[in-house]
């Protein structure tokens, strides 16, 4: 078995893989990207639709262009990227200090990566039809948002004619505007919730401009048809979120479409040892994303899921900054603070914050829709930070940066 | 043409025990299934447990065999290279379950069980520390088993195939003829399904026209629409099929009830939820609704049994809530978010108990009805004891299996089985095994494709690939490596991804848009 030995090793070389990298090698240390797939830039791949970029390169890109971006800074930099290359587990060691044993396997063989700290970009993955109870048959038809829009743009295969689409988050509405460039009747978006869960544009550009509906409130309750979908009884939802069957009603279609959330991908973290918030299903964090594993750090997709590849860039930018300054013992971590989600707020990244100079960024989702409220930051029941906003949602995740000095206790982020 | 002692119909766990002990007494049986593959029915979706045997009445086939064939599992399991987890079961109830138990222990005793012992909570949280409050008291028995149906029933069939037996797929019994043995030793060697046809329109126009008595020895054709096989005797094993096959020799039909059962199965992130299956207490509709680990280490709950008209494997919500509502009865703590798929199976019964039935008009034919619970337990017994009345009606030889001569199935690869010396030399030899394609499962290139160039019962489906090899059964459910298998196995058969199949005969890729997409549309 091959052994190599890093200062740090990334583990996936998608969006947030690869800032995460190149922040690091910025900083002079020996880094090593790892990713399963025969190529870099992960899921932007299958991702051809335009609208990436906008905020971090200030231009409309397609998800392909916008992972090459970074793809391209790679020959500036020392780091060593292995493709194909899947982990199989990690182990923790102590020598004088703590190191890691990344096993892993590629088409070479097997390869034992050692590393003083690795960081987690291991993205996300679709919930399956069980995580929303679809019942009903089994048949050939029914199929992830994600895993359509794969066989559609990377394999070049059509899944379906006509077509039903669960759940109004991002990717189901991409697909309802890829389909029916590919020929497909788009029957409608339905969403459990009483709003959308995707972005706003993403509803005007993907459904509105091509007249496809969008029925609230509404979910599918059954599907029917034994080798191939015949349709989907589809129900209106009580205020209890319970289905209301007495006026549920038969749509015709031949292949549903789940469009129903994703999952960080935090198998191997958590056979290591790494704690998960039960909100997000990603790693708890401190304020340098560094989870309760010394060294090992998380960002992107795997920490929580982001509805802007923007967004991720920058977040893990910081997680490579840190698993660096970490190395170089930078990290300051004395007197640790709590931070907690208040009224309105359904979780916050991260979630432990320690006492010193600087700011902290600190991501969250609202749990509803809210107009003309404000972001409150509290210490100790005293303000410290407000921001007005016109519109809180859901679907689109808020930062607040606070500053650190004079913090001397636990604090939370409400909506007022 | 071929020919055989014996026609087994119904390639389920019960016509699989039958086909392999067949074909290691060197019968070399013929085993046809109308399905695409084999273990689709009952043995594809059920509780993969092998059970103890107090739960059966006593003096009942179903308390003979199933205690006979528990003990004949661990055995078969080693040989076949198949996974067997001797966990042993609990029944457990509230604390007023204590004479239940007692009885339920009783009737094991009677039925020859042995290693049983009733636990109170403290001992029963030691074992099983998610154990619901009220449970106060449990029935151990140590000698229950899990295991994985569908691959058991697979890895039995390809032992058969290695030691001589022949399978036959998609063929579907239309019509059953009674024939005497002189027409069909006049028949050339190499006679085929349209030769066959003509000659017993032949016999039949004959044996209408004239009062000419044939001898006494006859044998058996079974056609499909395409295929025969001739044979001395038929065993008709088909689950819910076998009133259809009964009546092509206008033989005994029974009065069958299909059962549904529905489950929920939870992601093996959550498998230390618990470690043995746990039962309620036994009711008259069944062992109830139960909480179970697989041998892959999910979770499920289940089986509701709901009576169906038609083979409805339908899941409806509210057996859902049913089945969520049952489950926390038994087990605490249970994250229902973490259900990754549900499923349902159907099993077939007839009365209370399995039905033997060996016919007199046409001896050799012979139906096993009803084989539901505890049919998986039950099926090597009940194959050995159908095998000995071959025997006895001199249709199969008069001998013993011959352990030594076994010829020995050769388990596929599965490289988390492997240490890492042994892996990395592997991937060295090829590199197909460093490259994963399921991520959940770790299922590489080189294990799909060693599946699919060296099992004797090709996977034409990616569903078939799945019973062998268990890709995309994992957290994701296929969404990260479905398009992969289907491009794996269109390169390895030739042929388009959309002609891969999914399930039945039906692809999850269709390629013939008829209306052109929407920029040919624009074009017009």
């Amino acid at each position: 078995m091959k052994k190599q030995k890093f200062d740090i090793v990334v583990i996936g070389g998608g969006s947030a893989g690869l800032a995460s990298a190149i922040e690091a090698d910025k900083m002079g240390l020996k880094v090593a990207i790892l990713e399963r797939d025969c190529r870099l830039g992960g899921i932007l791949n299958q991702c051809i639709h335009n609208g990436f970029g906008l905020n971090y390169f200030k231009q409309e890109l397609t998800g392909p262009e916008y992972a090459q971006k970074f793809v391209d800074m790679l020959p500036a930099t020392k780091i060593s990227v292995f493709l194909g290359t899947t982990v199989l587990d990690i182990l923790q060691k102590k020598d004088k200090d703590i190191f890691y044993e990344i096993h892993t396997i590629s088409r070479e063989g097997e390869i034992s990566f050692e590393a003083k700290s690795i960081i987690f970009a291991t993205g996300c993955r679709e919930r399956p039809s069980g995580s929303i109870s679809l019942c009903g048959t089994r048949p050939a038809g029914v199929i992830s948002a994600g895993s359509a829009q794969r066989l559609i743009n990377i394999y070049g295969k059509m899944i379906g004619k006509k077509v039903v689409i669960v759940g109004s988050g991002d990717i189901g509405l991409i697909m309802a505007r890829r389909l029916r460039y590919e020929g497909a009747e788009v029957l409608g978006v339905y969403e459990i919730m009483p709003y959308p869960s995707g972005l706003k544009r993403n509803i005007v550009q993907c459904l509105e401009d091509y007249n496809i509906p969008l029925y609230l409130s509404k979910t599918v309750c059954e599907v029917v048809g034994q080798d191939r979908v015949e349709g989907v009884w589809i129900a209106p939802v009580n205020k209890d979120f319970s289905l209301d069957e007495s006026k549920k009603e038969f749509v015709p279609c031949d292949t549903v479409v789940l469009s129903i959330g994703l999952v960080p991908e935090n198998d191997i973290a958590c056979s290591l040892g790494v704690k998960l918030n039960p909100m997000t299903n990603g790693p708890l964090v401190d304020e340098y994303l560094q989870t309760n594993l010394p060294g090992v750090f998380s960002c992107g997709n795997g920490l929580h899921v982001h509805d802007i590849v923007d967004n991720v860039s920058k977040e893990s930018q910081r997680a490579g900054k840190n698993s660096a300054r970490y190395i170089l013992g930078q990290l300051e971590t004395n007197n640790p603070h709590k931070i907690t989600a208040k009224d309105g707020v359904r979780y916050v990244n991260p979630t432990t914050f320690y006492e010193g100079e600087g700011v902290i960024n600190i991501n969250f989702r609202s749990n509803n829709i809210y107009k003309d409220k404000k972001i409150v930051v509290k210490c100790n029941g005293k303000v410290v930070r407000e921001i007005e906003k016109k519109v809180i949602l859901p679907a689109e995740m808020e930062t607040v940066v606070v500053a650190k000095n004079n913090l001397t206790d636990d604090i939370e982020v409400g909506i007022e | 043409m071929q020919k055989t002692s014996v026609c087994i119909v119904g390639g389920g766990i019960v016509g699989a025990f039958l086909f392999d002990e067949l074909s290691l007494l060197g019968e070399k049986p013929i085993l046809v299934e109308k399905g695409e593959d084999f273990s689709l029915g009952a043995t594809k979706a059920n509780s993969g447990i092998l059970h103890a045997g107090y739960d059966c009445q006593p003096n009942t086939l179903k308390a003979k065999y199933n205690v006979l064939g528990l003990k004949m599992y661990k055995s078969v399991a080693k040989r076949l290279g198949e996974r067997l987890i001797n966990c042993g079961s609990l029944v457990v109830g509230d604390e007023n379950s204590l004479p239940q138990l007692q009885d339920l222990k009783n009737r094991g005793d009677k039925n020859g069980v042995k290693n049983m012992s009733i636990l109170d909570r403290n001992s029963l949280l030691a074992l099983e520390p998610n154990l619901a409050d009220n449970i106060r008291w449990g029935l151990f028995a140590k000698d229950a088993c899990i295991i994985s149906p569908y691959h058991f029933c697979v890895s039995l069939i390809e032992e058969g195939i290695a030691n001589g037996g022949k399978i036959k797929l998609n063929f579907e019994p239309q019509k059953i003829v009674k024939i005497p043995t002189e027409i069909i030793a006049k028949l050339p060697k190499n006679t085929d399904f349209w030769q066959i046809s003509q000659a017993i329109n032949d016999y039949e126009q004959k044996a209408k026209n004239s009062s000419e008595k044939f001898q006494e020895d006859y044998c058996y054709i079974v056609l499909s629409d395409d295929d025969f096989v001739i044979c001395n005797s038929i065993i008709n094993c088909s689950g819910a099929g076998i009133n259809e096959i009964s009546k092509l020799l206008d033989e005994k039909t029974f009065p069958l009830q299909l059962v549904k059962g529905e489950y929920i199965l939870l992601d093996n992130s959550e498998g230390s939820l618990v470690h043995r299956p746990i039962f309620p207490l036994p009711s008259k509709h069944g062992k109830g609704i139960l909480a179970c680990p697989t041998v892959h280490g999910n979770i499920f709950f289940g089986p509701t049994a709901v009576p169906v008209d038609k083979y409805d494997t339908s899941v409806s919500s509210s057996s859902l809530a049913i089945i969520k509502n049952n489950a926390l009865k038994l087990i605490k703590n249970i994250n229902f978010r973490k259900t990754i798929k549900l499923y349902a199976g159907i099993r077939v019964k007839t009365g209370n108990d399995f039905e033997i039935y060996f016919s007199q008009k046409n001896l050799g034919f012979v139906t096993l009805a009803g084989i539901c619970s505890p049919g998986l337990t039950s099926a090597p017994a009940l194959a050995l004891d159908v095998i000995k009345y071959l025997q006895k009606i001199g249709v199969v030889k008069n001998k013993k299996i011959d352990s030594q001569k076994i010829i020995k199935r050769k388990p596929y690869t599965r490289i988390f089985e492997l240490n890492h010396t042994q892996l990395d030399q592997l991937i060295k030899q090829n590199g197909d095994y460093g490259e994963i394609v399921c991520n959940c499962e770790k299922i590489t290139k080189g294990e799909i494709l060693e599946v699919l160039k060296n099992s004797p019962i090709k996977p034409l489906t990616t569903d078939g690939v799945k019973r062998r090899l268990r890709t995309t059964m994992g957290h994701c459910q296929g969404s990260f490596c479905y398009g992969k298998l289907a491009k794996i196995m269109a390169e390895y058969y030739g042929v388009d991804e959309s002609e891969i199949i999914f399930r039945g005969n039906t692809s999850l890729i269709v390629n013939d848009i008829k209306n052109g997409g929407i920029y040919e549309q624009n074009k017009k």
